[in-house]
C-alpha cells in the first residue's frame, strides 16, 4: 500500500493542530512582544474543562466544548489582568514577563495535575467510536476533519478580523507600536486584555480537538507549546498568516521526515527545521 | 490665557537632569516655537507633556485643569493634546488610510466592530490627507512611503484627532521645500481654527515666520521667551547656539 496519501494527510492534520497554537501564540506574542509560555497550558485547561463538564457533569459535548473553550479564554484574559498587565505598567522588562509566564504555567499545569491526576485520559467514550473517511487513499477521522475545519476557519477568521474591523485595525496598531496606540486614545490595556482571551480561547480549543484525536493529560501542554512556538518562529513571528504557514511546513516536514526513520526523531526534525531558520531566515518566511 | 503650563518640572535620567525647574506657559490659540541647542531638553519636554516620560518634580496644568503630578499616555486625547515624534512613528505595517482610520475608531469595543458612519469616517480620513497630499497613497503601506511622506502622514494622523493642542517636533526635518511649504500652510491653517501648535525647530527662519512666542532653552532650563525677533536676538541665545 502506498502509505504518502496518508502521510501526506498526518502531515495536513499536525500542520492544522500546530496552526491553532501557532496563530493564536502570534496573535498575543504581536500585541505583547513576549514569549507567553502559559499558552502551552491553556490547552489542557481547555481539554480538561471538557472532560470535567462532558465526561463527568455528563453534559452535552458541543455544551463542554463551548465552556471549554470560554474557560481557557477566561484564564489568559485574568493572567493578564492580573499577572501581566501589572508587570507591564512598571515597565519589567521581557525576561520578568517570560519568567512571570513560566510560573504561572508551572502552577496551572500543576493545579491540572492535582485535581484530575497525571493519568492519561480520553474524551471519547470508548475505541472505535469515531467515522473514518478516506481522502485520495489517505483515512482520517471525524475530529481530524474538524481540526482542519478548524485551522482554517480560524486563521481566515483572524486575518479578517485584524484586517477588516475597526477594533481589528486597533489590535494592528497596538502591535506596531503600544506606545503611541496610548496617545492617540486606544486602550492598549483592554486591547490586549481580549486579545488574551481570544488567543487563549483558540489554545484551548486546540487542546479540546487533539484531546477528542488522542488523549489528555496535564503536561500536554507543553509539547503543543513548543511546536506552535516553532511553526510561529519558522512562519514569521506575531504574524497570523506566518504562523499557519510555518505550521503547515512543520506538519509536512515532521511527518516526511520519518518516512525512513524512528518516529522517536520526530521532535528533533521540528527543532533541526527550528534550527535552521534561526541561523539562515530568522525572520521567518513571511519575514516579520 | 495659558492653555498649557508648567511648575518647576524636572525630569532625571538617572543622574543627568535633563529639564531642571521648568515653568512656562504656553498661550491659547497661538503658535509656540521652542528652540534651544542638542541636548537642552526640548524633546524631553514634549515626552513628558504627552506622558511618554514621568516626571519626578513639579506639576503639569492642562486647560485650566488641575495640576497633574503624573501624566498618562491614554489620557492625553481627553486633555485635548496631541503630538508628533521627532523620529517618525507610524503603524508601519498599516496602510495610509488605516493610520488614519485607526486614529477615527470609536473607543469602545462593541461599537468599533459594528459602528456605521463608515462613509463619514472616510470623508474625515480623506480631508486629512488630502490637506497633506497623501491621498492618492491611501493604499500603500507606511512603511513603504518615503520619509517625507512619513512625515506627512504622522502630521496627518495629528490633524485627525482633532485636538486642541498640538505638540510637534520637529515637522520640517528632512522635508523637501515643497513638503516644507505644505506642513507650513498647516500649522497656520491650525491656528486660524483656533488651535495651539507647540513646535520645536531648529530653522529660525520658520520660527520667525510662524511663531507668535518663542521660548530658548538650555541644559533643561528656560534661557529666554518672548516674540521671536527679540528673543532670537539675544546675545545669551545666541551663545546657547554658536558658544561664546
Amino acid at each position: 500500500m502506498d502509505i504518502i496519501p496518508q502521510i501526506i494527510a498526518n502531515s495536513i492534520i499536525a500542520g492544522s493542530v500546530y496552526t491553532l497554537i501557532a496563530v493564536s501564540f502570534n496573535l498575543i506574542y504581536g500585541a505583547t512582544k513576549f514569549f507567553n509560555i502559559t499558552h502551552g497550558v491553556m490547552t489542557a485547561i481547555g481539554a480538561y474543562a471538557v472532560f470535567f463538564f462532558g465526561k463527568q457533569m455528563g453534559l452535552s459535548v458541543w455544551v463542554a466544548v463551548l465552556i471549554g473553550v470560554l474557560i481557557a479564554g477566561m484564564i489568559g484574559w485574568l493572567l493578564d489582568r492580573f499577572i501581566y498587565r501589572p508587570l507591564r505598567e512598571k515597565k519589567a522588562s521581557q525576561l520578568a514577563l517570560l519568567v512571570a509566564s513560566l510560573g504561572a504555567f508551572t502552577v496551572l499545569q500543576a493545579l491540572i495535575a492535582i485535581i484530575f491526576t497525571s493519568r492519561f485520559q480520553t474524551l471519547t467514550h470508548g475505541v472505535g467510536v469515531q467515522k473514518t473517511f478516506e481522502i485520495a487513499g489517505g483515512i482520517i477521522t471525524q475530529t481530524q476533519v474538524l481540526i482542519v475545519i478548524a485551522a482554517l476557519v480560524v486563521t481566515a477568521g483572524l486575518m479578517f478580523f485584524l484586517k477588516c474591523t475597526r477594533f481589528g485595525k486597533a489590535v494592528r496598531a497596538v502591535s506596531d507600536d503600544n506606545e503611541v496606540s496610548k496617545i492617540i486614545g486606544i486602550n492598549t490595556d483592554r486591547i490586549i486584555g481580549i486579545i488574551f482571551f481570544i488567543g487563549s480561547a483558540i489554545a484551548g480549543l486546540a487542546g479540546i480537538l487533539v484531546g477528542f484525536d488522542t488523549a489528555i493529560e496535564p503536561t500536554m501542554g507543553l509539547v503543543l507549546l513548543l511546536k506552535g512556538v516553532i511553526a510561529a518562529i519558522v512562519g514569521g513571528i506575531g504574524s497570523i498568516y506566518g504562523g499557519a504557514i510555518g505550521a503547515l511546513l512543520l506538519g509536512f516536514v515532521e511527518n516526511f521526515g520519518i518516512i525512513k526513520i524512528a518516529s522517536e526523531w520526530k521532535d528533533a526534525i521540528a527543532f533541526g527545521l527550528l534550527i535552521l531558520f534561526l541561523i539562515f531566515r530568522p525572520r521567518g518566511i513571511v519575514r516579520t | 490665557m495659558s492653555i498649557l503650563e508648567t511648575k518647576k518640572l524636572t525630569k532625571r535620567f538617572d543622574g543627568v537632569v535633563a529639564i531642571n525647574g521648568l515653568s512656562i506657559g504656553i498661550e491659547a490659540e497661538t503658535i509656540t516655537g521652542i528652540v534651544g541647542p542638542n541636548g537642552s531638553g526640548k524633546t524631553t519636554l514634549i515626552n513628558v507633556l504627552s506622558g511618554m516620560l514621568p516626571f519626578e518634580n513639579g506639576s503639569v496644568r492642562v486647560n485650566n485643569a488641575e495640576n497633574l503630578r503624573v501624566i498618562r499616555p491614554r489620557n492625553i486625547p481627553l486633555y485635548g493634546i496631541t503630538r508628533t515624534f521627532q523620529n517618525i512613528r507610524l503603524f508601519e505595517q498599516m496602510t495610509v488610510l488605516d493610520n488614519i482610520m485607526v486614529v477615527l475608531t470609536k473607543r469602545n469595543v462593541f461599537s468599533a466592530l459594528f459602528e456605521r458612519h463608515t462613509a463619514y469616517r472616510l470623508k474625515q480620513a480623506e480631508d486629512v490627507l488630502r490637506a497633506v497630499n497623501l491621498w492618492e497613497k491611501r493604499n500603500d503601506l507606511a512603511i513603504n512611503l518615503s520619509y517625507g511622506q512619513r512625515k506627512l502622514l504622522e502630521i496627518a494622523r495629528a490633524l485627525a484627532m482633532q485636538s486642541d493642542i498640538f505638540l510637534l517636533d520637529e515637522p520640517f526635518a528632512g522635508l523637501f521645500p515643497e513638503m516644507v511649504k505644505t506642513v507650513s500652510g498647516i500649522i497656520k491653517d491650525l491656528k486660524d481654527h483656533r488651535k495651539t501648535v507647540v513646535l520645536i525647530e531648529h530653522n529660525m527662519n520658520l520660527i520667525r515666520e510662524l511663531c507668535d512666542h518663542v521660548i530658548v532653552m538650555d541644559g533643561g532650563v528656560l534661557l529666554s521667551q518672548g516674540v521671536p525677533e527679540r528673543v532670537l536676538a539675544e546675545k545669551k541665545v545666541i551663545e546657547a547656539y554658536l558658544g561664546k
